[in-house]
Parts: C-alpha cells; structure tokens; sequence
C-alpha cells in the first residue's frame, strides 16, 4: 500500500539544503512531475505554512505537508524528502524537521488505506526510528514495505 | 455514545493518523464504547464531541470546544495513550 506511492521516484534525500521552503518545493517535485498535483498546491502549501500552518508537525522530526484538494490535486500522490541536516518549518525554532512528506488526497477518502499504513509505521517506536535514519531509497523502501505487510 | 474527535486544520492528515491511533489505544487498554472520528476545524462545534484532540499548535483557535485534549507529539503513541486513558475516564470509560 505505501510502496504503491513511495518508491525511488518519490523518496528523496538532499543535504544542507537552505530552509524550508526549498524542502517543501523539493518533496513536492516528484508529484508535480508525475501531475499528481498542480503548482498551484505547491503555493498552497507554502502559504498555509508561512501562514503559522506548523501543525504538519508530527513529532519526532518528521512534517506531513498537505493542503487541501481543490487546491490543486489531480491524483492522490505521496513522496518523501530526507534532508541533513533538519530544517526548521517556518524558521520556528520549536519545529526542526528532518523528513518531510508530501500528501496530495484528491479527495477526503482515497488517501486513507496509505495514510492509515503511515500513521502505524510512524507511530511504532523502532520502525520510525529506522525510517528516520534511512539515507538511500532503498534502505527506506526496506522500512517501508514492513508497513505493506501488515 | 461518547465521541471523541481528531482535529487538525484540513481534516486530511494529522486528524486522520490521530483518529486511527486512538482507536488502536482505546483498543489497548480495552475501553469500549467511544466513537472516534476525525474533522477539520472549520467544522467542529462544542457540541460535535465530548472530547476534540488537537496537535499543539491548534490548541489556542480549539478552546472552546469543550474537553479539548492538546497532544506535544502528533505520532507519540504513549502520550496519546496517556491522555486517551484520562479522557476516557473523565467522561466515564474505564478499562
């Protein structure tokens, strides 16, 4: 279900990249590549954020950027940025982020059944923990197809 | 039947994750007899749920909702359970 999404086209690593909008354009790329999404979601995003929107902040270092689909979302898409060193959302102190992931739901149900397998896998203390310390696609696909099986 | 309700500003993300995790912890600690369901904030009166849990940064526009429960760590399962426990007492639930 999650490998269905993220995959080596939409599972990225990047370094010393310049703050957080650069991260959110980045994660983003992969969907406005495949039109997943439009560029007016990108803006979306980056308005809701610099707006004081940091509740994408999930805890533990990792943000769920997404904003809603009539703003822009063509097809339910969902990618994946690891950047080193984090990053603060919105320049807030409080909100360092080392793994953004980018939710596109072209509707309020179609995203659940990967969301639901995000959810699990980021709520269990040692797979996040593995997620978190992935550095190449292929050790976070490891990690992530765990969530598939379950 | 008491209901408890994920919040998060777009009812897409956070809210949902929140809504799956406290039915897993409700599960847990074996309390039944709560609904649990997950909405945007534009949408949630006092009258929507007998609690609304919110991330941090949505604390101050979710007062006024009531038992509103307001999680440091969206994806922190121990806190959440914490907090679920207390909620659930506090509106009659008890493993």
């Amino acid at each position: 279900m999650l490998t269905e999404h993220l995959n080596e086209a939409t599972l990225l690593f990047e370094t010393n990249i310049a703050g957080w909008r650069d991260a959110i354009e980045d994660v983003a790329a992969p969907l406005l590549a495949s039109g997943a999404i439009s560029r007016r979601y990108v803006e979306a995003m980056l308005e809701s954020i610099a707006a004081g929107g940091t509740y994408i902040d999930l805890g533990f270092g990792i943000a769920l950027a997404h904003a809603r689909p009539e703003n822009g979302v063509n097809r339910t898409g969902l990618s994946a940025l690891w950047v080193q060193p984090e990053v603060l959302l919105n320049d807030e102190p409080a909100h360092p982020i080392s793994l953004f992931f980018c939710l596109a739901a072209a509707d309020s149900s179609s995203h659940l059944a990967a969301l639901a397998a995000l959810g699990k896998l980021l709520s269990d203390d040692a797979t996040r923990e593995s997620l978190l310390a992935a550095r190449t696609p292929a050790e976070a696909l490891a990690v992530l197809k765990t969530g598939d099986e379950e | 039947m008491t209901k408890f309700l994920a919040v998060c500003s777009t009812g897409l993300g956070s809210s949902f994750m929140v809504h799956m995790n406290i039915e897993k912890v409700l599960k847990e600690l074996g309390i039944s007899g709560i609904e649990v369901d997950h909405a945007d904030l534009g949408s949630v009166s006092p009258s929507s749920a007998d609690a609304v849990f919110v991330g941090s940064d949505l604390a101050e526009a979710a007062a006024g909702l009531g038992d509103v429960v307001v999680l440091t760590n969206i994806i922190d399962i121990n806190e959440l359970r914490a907090k679920v426990s207390d909620a659930a007492a506090r509106h009659g639930h008890t493993a």
